[in-house]
């Protein structure tokens, strides 16, 4: 870290207007209390601020090797007492000397030049104490935001990598299932085997590729989630429909990728796997204010017990967003009768974060 | 070669998956008596039809295929047929012949079936499988999360939640919850075994208690107590179930 007074030029030009308002105040206190000539008072006010001015920039030194964290409090006091008397008795001497030699004849200037060094040498260590602290808030400050912005950054770098764990993972089962469906239909029909072959692999890609970015747009999304119901009506028959209601404003809006495909997976598991009726599994996506409301329901049986293994899906959906959108209940769910409900809630706004 | 067909069912949720099994028995001396697509279908044909052999498929709707197989009277020879890897172990427990990951050759399909017409032709009697079923020694079993129970001619899919409390009673275990009591033929070691044991607590020889409903529990001689349920019955507690219950509670 370097010396902020020199560092940053609006500081700079902060710092040189401090002391020109030092030296109009001395200059003014010297004029009109003690009655010394104008252009004396003009010269000793020039004089001793400049010098201090430039005292005052390498002022930076004691204060970044005098640091608290490595010396006892003794230790530190003892060190900024002797700079201080060095600085302020080196300022005091020089300004004593250029002045006296400049003004050698003035018996009455001398005079009150002599009587002036004990106050002058006290506001040098003020000044040297100003300083000092000014110093030392700055690199504290500065330290302090430092940590923070590390800490943002571990941050997200935590984030990042929790997002990758939360990502979607495509079930096994539904993999060998659908192979299985394949296999049967080479034998009984080849051309539906084919076109099972050719969306599940359209399916596969989609999701390998997507699973790549963490967002994607909503149309994008839906065509993976229809590539996926064609497969799973490929097995199941007619044990479902499918509905949409997509409004054609929301289908070029970003959400999370491979958001909507857990929750259809849930309503294909606890609707069409758990249940011996029809079921319908409905979509809709609406624009609601700041956020983009999407619904998947399905109806399901209510007597079926639920096997073991729910929730962890929507447990990731829920902290995907979390994490994304810095917001909580993003995701909810509700059961009415033998409806249940998904909604997710995307902030279509750009986060302040 | 015996000459009588083999008399088999085929059990699955999806067509496509009974199709394929359909057509590698195709040329086989088997006649398919019946094609079921869940397992309450499959347990009314198989009491109906008594099979030589099923095929039986394991994620099902509303029971899967090992519960279906728990509230047989008596097992016919099963091949498993499915996607899922990890119940082959279970599967072998209860004596099936067979575990045919989806998809399938039908070379392994046949494989599978010979094996099972030498067991058909070789043993007249399958009764001793069921045995097999009921009691299975399992390292780390699998949790249950739901027990069904067949009681005259309904069958009840109880979810753990609602088990108040289990008591032994002979070769049987009554299992009992606000609705009613269930024989089920199962050993009291089993149930310690296969339920939570974060929530159900073996607190006598003869009981295993939800401590869900635990309400109090008070002493009643020298080492013996007496455990009351919200619904105000009371159950006795051992001196080692006291313990357990200790255990769980601290």
């Amino acid at each position: 870290m370097g010396n902020p007074f020199i560092k940053n030029s609006r500081i700079t030009i902060v710092y040189a207007l401090a002391w020109a308002m030092l030296a109009l105040a001395h200059l003014l206190m010297l004029f009109f209390v003690q009655d010394i000539e104008f252009e004396i008072a003009i010269a000793d006010a020039l004089i001793f601020n400049a010098l201090y001015f430039f005292i005052g920039l390498s002022l930076w030194y004691p204060t970044k090797f005098i640091s608290f964290e490595h010396s006892s409090s003794a230790k530190i006091l003892t060190n900024h007492l002797a700079a201080a008397t060095i600085t302020s008795g080196l300022w005091v001497l020089s300004g004593y000397f250029l002045l006296s030699k400049f003004y050698a004849e003035d018996i009455f200037y001398l005079k009150f030049l002599d009587a002036s060094l004990f106050w002058r040498f006290l506001i040098g260590i003020l000044f040297y104490c100003i300083t000092v602290s000014i110093n030392y808030v700055t690199i504290y400050y500065t330290n302090y935001k430092e940590k923070e912005l590390k800490e943002a950054e571990l941050r997200s770098l935590v984030n990042e990598s929790e997002l990758r764990t939360l990502k979607y993972q495509i079930n096994p089962h539904f993999i060998f299932n659908s192979l299985n469906s394949i296999s049967s239909l080479t034998l009984s029909d080849p051309k539906r085997a084919q076109e099972m072959t050719i969306k599940l692999s359209n399916f596969l890609r989609n999701t390998l590729s997507k699973n790549e970015k963490q967002k994607n747009l909503l149309k994008e999304e839906l065509n993976t989630v229809r590539l996926y119901l064609d497969i799973e009506k490929i097995r199941f028959g007619d044990k479902f429909t499918y509905k949409e209601e997509i409004s054609g404003k929301c289908l070029d809006i970003e959400v999370p990728s491979m958001i909507l495909q857990p929750l259809f997976e849930n309503a294909i598991k606890h609707g069409v796997y758990e249940s011996i009726e029809l079921v319908t599994i409905k979509i809709s996506c609406i624009p609601e204010d700041k956020y983009l409301k999407i619904s998947v329901e399905n109806n399901f049986d209510p007597e079926s017990v639920a096997n073991k293994g729910e929730g962890i899906g929507l447990k990731n959906i829920a902290n995907r967003l979390k994490l994304m959108y810095n917001q909580e209940g993003l995701l909810t769910t509700k059961k009415l009768g033998n409806v249940y409900t998904a909604n997710v809630l995307i902030p279509t706004q750009k986060a302040e974060a | 070669m015996n000459t009588s067909k083999i008399k088999a069912i085929i059990i699955d949720d999806e067509k496509l998956a009974q199709d394929i099994v359909k057509n590698y028995l195709k040329d086989k001396n088997v006649e398919i008596v019946e094609v079921c697509n869940n397992g309450f279908e499959g347990i009314k044909a198989i009491n109906q039809h008594k099979p030589d052999l099923v095929f039986l498929d394991i994620q099902m709707p509303k029971i899967n295929g090992f519960e279906m197989l728990e509230l047989l009277d008596e097992s016919p020879t099963i091949i498993f047929t499915t996607a899922f890897d990890q119940y082959a172990l279970k599967a072998f427990e209860v004596n099936a012949i067979d575990y045919l990951l989806k998809p399938f050759s039908s070379e392994r399909f046949d494989e599978a079936f010979e094996r099972a017409v030498q067991k058909i032709q070789s043993t007249g009697d399958n009764s001793s499988q069921i045995s097999g079923l009921i009691e299975s020694i399992d390292e780390n079993p699998e949790k249950l999360s739901r027990i069904v129970i067949k009681s005259d001619s309904k069958i009840n899919i109880i979810p753990v939640e609602k088990l108040n409390y289990l008591e032994a009673q002979d070769d049987y275990v009554s299992i009992v919850t606000n609705e009613g009591k269930y024989l089920k033929k199962k050993t009291m070691k089993f149930y310690e075994e296969h339920l939570d044991p974060d929530r159900f607590i073996r607190i006598h020889r003869s009981y295993i208690v939800n401590v869900d409903l635990l309400k109090q529990v008070d002493l009643i001689g020298k080492d013996s107590y007496k455990l009351t349920l919200t619904n105000g019955q009371t159950l006795p507690v051992s001196k080692s179930g006291y313990q357990n219950l200790k255990e769980l509670i601290k």
